[in-house]
């Protein structure tokens, strides 16, 4: 390292660091961008790995100590970095174009692209239960989570007050345009945390997005909330049987963005400017079920890298799959994020 | 034929398309405002500011009444307009409804509104249809038959828009607005009813209004619940109709200017919603927890009902432009909420679902306020698609409007329109008659002569004019009497030369009326008179006389216009 800092540019160079998310999903970026990319450019990549959240990185901002290139974000996180000035800002002008000339402006799905960051793929949390634990009667939407009494057995769910707060009030017939009203008022944050409150002794408590669909596999729970993209790898990758519920899952973005005082900012933005082309967001959908943030990228038929099965029936974007999907609040999860979790570690403590 | 049948047709058309689109604007505004001005409870979230945001909860209504009334002042009767406006329009065939009153009416109650006035967003949706349909009539140079009707195109249109309702709409311009079924009205009404409903769900593609997952009744017996629940509902909405005539009253008492009204309205809205945030603005997220068992404890629904009722009847009371309908909604599904939460305690779990009776709390208070219990069952129906609890509403509906009828009266538009001297119940021919006075009637074929004619000049005026009654007038135009030829003849059997002059034989008639008497004044004095015509006199001056025989045919053609628009085909 200090070697590296001594000879300035060229070792710098020759390494770049992104900060992702581990597992099946790290796995397919490393397919679609790492490796075709060290490939074109002789630079390696080295990946370090977190659970999303900002603060570490505000943290080494502050510190003027930053570690990473880049960093792979869910959308709520790049609107607070970067209206904390965590970011830096990326201009769609630098995004290169779709195969067929259209600008990445218009190329990238409404929302997809923001101020400091640039869409990958569109991603869902699920609900997925064990087909084995369940005979007769199989879970069929996403209130069944808190139905004990037909659905016996523990409950893997992230330890975050994100998904579970919004399937809460849809187990109360609350229809899908209106659970962020209602969560804004103390009543409804209270209604969602009496339903979690009848299921809390049989919550197991997940960080890392690998968890859930082990834990399935072990049968150590009978449902989980987790990222569709990893359960897909368990069933098919693994020929786990674990059953994803396309109802009331909650869509976002993941995203690309650079960090203030990334050490080497002009390759990063290179990287991103690779990675977010049409051709590796198709690519990276060969290995995992998240869908591409580029409309041209969605367009290109792909089936599974490993398995050759048609990939676009386990998208969050399939349109059957999308008719009862939330579309999660980002600017509503930016601004009142540390409320919630204060809320949340007081109600885990209770 | 076929021409009049396209120029109807045309005309629901092009007032259905102007309405939709105006109405979704106005909705889309109010979101807007909302957000903007930190009364929706996602913004008021996301501020999360406490100080800053108790300083704009009370700011904003009282800034947002202060804006009302000053546009409210602008409107020639310095009032907001609403249904009843629109009501009075098409009851009295006067065809056209001011542009002007129309338009700061809308831009005042989309302030409001923004600002989180506890006052419903229906009625200025209602009336700002009604207008825009009666200027596009006028504008396309249509008549007073066809005004009517697009005025009626305009409400239609306004309802289906907002309510995602159709028939409801095609209904509530019938039942509501015109009070008959032509059968030439009906084609351009369903046609703009059919037009909101396609803009505001192909167009824009907005959600449903209220949706309300599967519920069901689960025994027969709880119809008799939905009867108390009509009965008491009709109730509740005397004492909210009641409250607002009280709080106008109060409001008209105040020796402030007419903006300080609405504004102090606002100030004490913030202050209660300081406490209660449920009564700021039309409250949707009330109306979903109301239908949510256990979201609301029994005396949490109490006390937010009374609240809602209260500052409601003070917001419409002091000023603030904005309808009846939408606060109603909340009081009755709170209501209704109460009534299932004491069923439960009576019944336990042999109840149905608690979103059935909080409906039926809903109608059975908002039905009796509109005078509309078919169009009322119908946007439930067409909300939610759920027979039972639309059969709900239906037997809650009835009673409440049965009970309100009979001690309230038809509606507050109704009794709106009673207070400045319209009542509807009386029916429409009585309506219309009193709207038109005698000036259009005047006649100047009368026999006038000065206080110093000769009477043998005034019987050669008689002979020759063919009359028995001249009127006496002086110089300066004043009426003092009449000479009648009976008269003449009298004095002649005594005194053959006729001395003396007109003035000091002139009777003042029995019965003398003034040009601003309406048709209905002068039928219902004419019982007593005898004679030729009757003098109209304004500020002791003849302005002209009105025969017996135009005053009977005036009535007669008001009967003849009633008939034909009630019952025109095409």
């Amino acid at each position: 390292m200090l070697l590296c800092l001594a000879m300035s540019g060229i070792c710098a160079a020759e390494t770049l660091t992104v900060l992702t998310w581990g597992g099946a999903y790290e796995r397919s970026q490393t397919k679609a961008y790492f490796e075709p990319f060290t490939a074109l450019t002789g630079i390696e990549i080295r990946t370090e790995q977190y659970n999303g959240g900002i603060d570490e990185l505000q943290q080494q901002v502050k510190n003027d100590n930053v570690a990473w290139d880049v960093i792979d974000l869910v959308k709520s996180d790049s609107i607070r970095a970067c209206d904390r000035g965590l970011l830096k800002p990326i201009d769609d002008d630098e995004l290169p174009p779709a195969p067929d000339g259209t600008p990445a402006r218009a190329d990238f799905y409404p929302g997809a692209l923001t101020r400091c960051a640039v869409g990958e793929v569109i991603y869902a949390t699920v609900l997925a239960f064990d087909a084995r634990a369940f005979s007769v009667h199989k879970p069929t939407k996403v209130s069944d989570l808190f139905d004990l009494e037909r659905f016996p057995g523990k409950r893997a769910l992230q330890r975050e007050p994100i998904a579970i707060l919004e399937w809460a009030l849809r187990s109360y017939d609350v229809p899908v345009e209106e659970i962020y009203n209602l969560l804004s008022t103390d009543r409804g944050l209270d209604l969602a945390f009496r339903r979690l409150d009848a299921i809390k002794d049989w919550i197991i408590w997940w960080e890392d997005g690998a968890t859930p669909a082990r834990l399935l596999a072990e049968g150590e729970v009978v449902m989980a909330s987790g990222y569709n993209g990893r359960f897909f790898d368990a069933a098919v990758n693994d020929g786990l049987p674990i059953q994803t519920l396309w109802d009331a899952q909650l869509y976002d973005y993941s995203l690309l963005a650079i960090p203030r005082g990334a050490p080497n900012t002009d390759l990063a933005r290179r990287f991103v400017r690779f990675a977010t082309s049409t051709r590796q967001l198709a690519e990276q959908a060969r290995y995992i079920s998240y869908g591409p943030a580029r409309e041209s990228a969605s367009a290109q038929v792909w089936k599974h890298a490993a398995t050759g099965i048609d990939m676009r029936p386990h998208l969050p974007t399939y349109p059957p799959n999308f008719e009862r999907a939330i579309r999660k609040d980002h600017e509503w999860y930016a601004r009142t994020g540390d409320r919630l979790q204060e809320r949340f570690a007081s109600w885990l403590e209770e | 034929m076929i021409r009049s049948v396209s120029v109807v047709t045309l005309l629901g058309f092009l007032v259905g398309c102007v309405v939709a689109i105006a109405a979704v604007g106005f909705v889309e505004a109010i979101v807007w405002l909302n957000d903007a001005l930190f009364v929706s409870p996602r913004s008021r979230m996301l501020a999360a500011n406490e100080p800053w945001l108790v300083a704009v909860t009370i700011a904003v209504p009282t800034l947002g009444g202060l804006v009302v009334g000053v546009l409210c002042a602008l409107i020639p009767d310095r009032r907001p307009h609403g249904p009843a406006d629109a009501i009075y329009t098409a009851q009295s065939m006067e065809g056209a409804m001011p542009a002007r009153a129309g338009a700061l009416t809308a831009a005042a109650a989309c302030v409001g509104l923004g600002a989180g006035a506890s006052v419903g967003q229906y009625g200025p949706l209602v009336h700002m249809g009604a207008s825009l349909g009666s200027w596009i009539s006028r504008v396309a140079g249509a008549g007073r038959y066809l005004g009517t009707i697009a005025i009626g195109c305009g409400a239609a249109a306004a309802i289906s828009t907002a309510f995602n309702a159709p028939i409801a709409g095609l209904v509530f311009a019938h039942e509501v607005i015109l009070r008959h079924y032509s059968l030439r009205a009906f084609a351009p009404i369903t046609v703009s009813a059919t037009l909101g409903y396609v803009v505001a769900n192909v167009v824009f593609e907005r959600p449903p209004l209220f949706r309300i997952e599967d519920v069901q009744v689960v025994s027969p017996y709880e119809y008799l619940a939905f009867i108390g629940i009509g009965m008491a509902g009709a109730v509740i909405a005397m004492v909210y109709m009641r409250a607002i005539m009280v709080s106008g009253r109060i409001s008209q008492n105040l020796p402030l200017p007419g903006p300080v009204k609405p504004a102090l309205a606002g100030m004490m809205l913030g202050i209660v919603a300081l406490q209660i945030p449920d009564v700021l603005g039309i409250g949707k997220e009330v109306l979903r927890f109301a239908i949510i068992e256990g979201a609301f404890t029994p005396p949490e629904l109490a006390v937010t009902l009374v609240a809602k009722l209260v500052v409601t009847a003070l917001c419409l009371g002091f000023g603030f432009a904005g309808g009846v309908f939408s606060p109603a909604l909340l009081i009755g599904i709170l209501f209704g909420a109460l009534a299932g939460t004491g069923m439960e305690w009576l019944a336990g779990d042999d109840r149905s679902h608690i979103a059935i009776y909080a409906v039926c709390g809903m109608v059975a208070v908002t039905s009796p306020v509109i005078g509309a219990p078919l169009t009322t069952i119908l946007i439930v129906f067409e909300l939610t698609r759920n027979y039972d609890l639309a059969t709900a509403a239906m037997v809650s509906v009835a009673f409440a409007n049965l009970i309100g009828y009979r001690i309230f009266g038809r509606s507050l538009f109704d009794r709106q329109l009673l207070s400045r001297g319209f009542d509807l119940s009386l029916g429409r021919d009585k309506v219309m008659m009193r709207q038109r006075t005698l000036r259009e009637f005047l006649s100047s074929d009368y026999t006038k002569v000065a206080p110093t004619t000769p009477l043998i000049a005034v019987r050669d005026a008689l002979i020759a004019d063919g009359r028995s009654e001249a009127y006496v007038v002086t110089e300066s135009g004043a009426y003092t009497g009449t000479v009648t030829m009976n008269r003449l003849m009298e004095l002649a059997v005594a005194d053959s030369s006729l001395n003396g002059d007109a003035a000091a034989y002139a009777v003042p008639e029995p019965l003398v009326l003034s040009p601003d008497d309406s048709i209905w004044d002068a039928m219902s004095r004419l019982e007593s008179f005898v004679g030729e015509s009757i003098p109209v006199v304004e500020e002791s001056r003849l302005m002209g006389v009105v025969p017996e025989a135009a005053i009977v045919q005036a009535y007669l053609h008001t009967l003849e216009e009633i008939r034909r628009e009630e019952n025109a085909a095409a």
